[in-house]
């Protein structure tokens, strides 16, 4: 057997990438989400002085690519503040970070979208801030955010096939070392491309489930 | 000022690479609306084979990350016996990831086009093409400005990525600036905003001209 073959191992090989991937892209979406979240919830409640940081750096985030930050979260940060950094934890940081200024754009207009006069209207049968937040924002801030939010997610895992450059061994770099070692770039990227197209498909198909499921208590039912 | 002081020595390098990043991004935007406007033109067909080709590509293109399409270009081309330069691949592979972006977007600018006016040309006694390329597209393209600006945007971050394949645009050349001068935040960190400024931009651009092509909308 030549080391240039196709082995069993190189499937289990496949599935240690896409779990590396998949870990990452859930544990960086749940922490973006988390903090896009406080921040429209900071953002509309107009505390003094964070607005215009929040637009600012937000809009940095979404205005450039992520491959910069990551190379400045890898390599810039470690060298500046001379601390150590590895590839996951950089990774990490630059990919939830950027899940969170997306997320965040959502949620603010998740929030705007919902009428003043319902605000207003809870004010007046005596709920209070957190109340007001919690049972009339919220449930249909999250019906009308989950479509365009599904829609980032699905970009954002994508996205996650880039911290492969600064050495992750995520599913793209699993990719990179099978083209390398059996020099077969059609067969090894349309195979990592399959993956990542069912990754995708699947994750779109669960958000239109939750979606639907969120929306049953907007729409009209009759009388 | 220190960041200054960095990259003051390599600002030619530097600006090579920015021109690099320009030319790849112009030629893919060309590339990209073409390679969109036919594949809109095909997902509105009639025929159900030139449609269901179209909605393939669309659909595979935008669930793929553009790195492992790169990858496939760049590392599959020459097996198939077609030598040319990383510059070009890159290049290439915007163009079809842009296109399979840009035809969703005259698509839905399509979909917009009133059967009134296409019932009124017919009518009229245009052909076939001539309806798609002298009625429907300038109303279409006029709607889908803001959105069109948008994926053109993201053709920009991504034209990045060149770098992975030895492209020495601007993130290419700023990551060989910053081997060279040790100083890594401050070089990434001015390239952060070089790059932000550059699409807030053209996110400009793009309103002015969704403006100007649709001023007489607006009334008054």
């Amino acid at each position: 057997m030549r080391y240039a073959d196709f082995t069993p191992y190189d499937i289990v090989l496949l599935l240690q990438g896409l779990g590396v991937t998949l870990a990452l892209f859930i544990g960086t979406t749940l922490i973006g989400l988390a903090i896009g979240l406080l921040l429209a919830v900071v953002h509309h409640y107009r505390i003094p002085g964070c607005r215009p940081v929040i637009v600012l750096v937000t809009e940095a985030l979404k205005n450039s690519p992520v491959l910069v930050q990551l190379f400045l979260v890898f390599f810039g940060i470690p060298a500046f503040l001379h601390i150590r950094m590895t590839p996951v934890e950089a990774a990490t940081l630059t990919i939830s970070l950027n899940t969170a200024a997306f997320a965040f754009v959502v949620f603010r207009s998740g929030i705007e979208s919902i009428d003043r006069d319902q605000i207003e209207a809870a004010k007046v049968f005596g709920l209070d801030r957190s109340q007001i937040l919690r049972f009339v924002i919220a449930p249909q801030a999250a019906a009308f955010s989950v479509g365009p939010l599904v829609g980032i997610l699905v970009n954002q895992l994508q996205v996650t096939s880039l911290i492969s450059v600064i050495g992750v061994f995520d599913l793209t770099k699993i990719g990179n070392i099978l083209n390398l070692r059996t020099l077969q770039p059609f067969i090894v990227w349309a195979v990592i491309g399959l993956i990542y197209y069912l990754a995708a498909k699947t994750l779109a198909l669960a958000g239109s489930r939750v979606e639907a499921a969120l929306r049953k208590s907007v729409k009209w039912g009759g009388i | 000022m220190r960041f200054w002081r960095v990259i003051e020595p390599h600002i030619g390098f530097l600006l090579q690479g920015f021109a690099l990043t320009i030319a790849a991004c112009l030629l893919a935007i060309v590339g990209a609306v073409l390679l969109g406007a036919l594949t809109a033109s095909m997902r509105s067909s009639g025929n159900r084979w030139v449609r269901g080709a179209a909605n393939a590509y669309g659909d595979v293109f935008r669930n793929v990350p553009f790195l492992v399409q790169l990858f496939f270009f760049f590392y599959g081309l020459p097996e198939l016996g077609i030598y040319i330069g990383a510059f070009e691949t890159g290049v290439i592979a915007m163009s079809i990831a842009g296109g399979a972006f840009v035809s969703d977007v005259i698509l839905s600018g399509i979909m917009t086009v009133d059967t009134g006016v296409i019932d009124a040309a017919k009518v009229s006694g245009l052909n076939r093409v001539k309806i798609f390329t002298r009625i429907v597209l300038p109303i279409a393209l006029r709607v889908s400005v803001r959105p069109m600006g948008s994926v053109l945007i993201n053709l920009v971050l991504t034209s990045s990525i060149l770098s992975t394949i030895t492209v020495n645009e601007l993130t290419g050349a700023a990551k060989i600036v910053a081997a060279t001068t040790f100083k890594p935040f401050e070089v990434y960190a001015v390239l952060l905003v070089l790059y932000a400024s550059l699409t807030t931009l053209l996110s400009f651009a793009i309103s002015a001209t969704h403006r100007r092509l649709n001023r007489f909308m607006m009334g008054g």
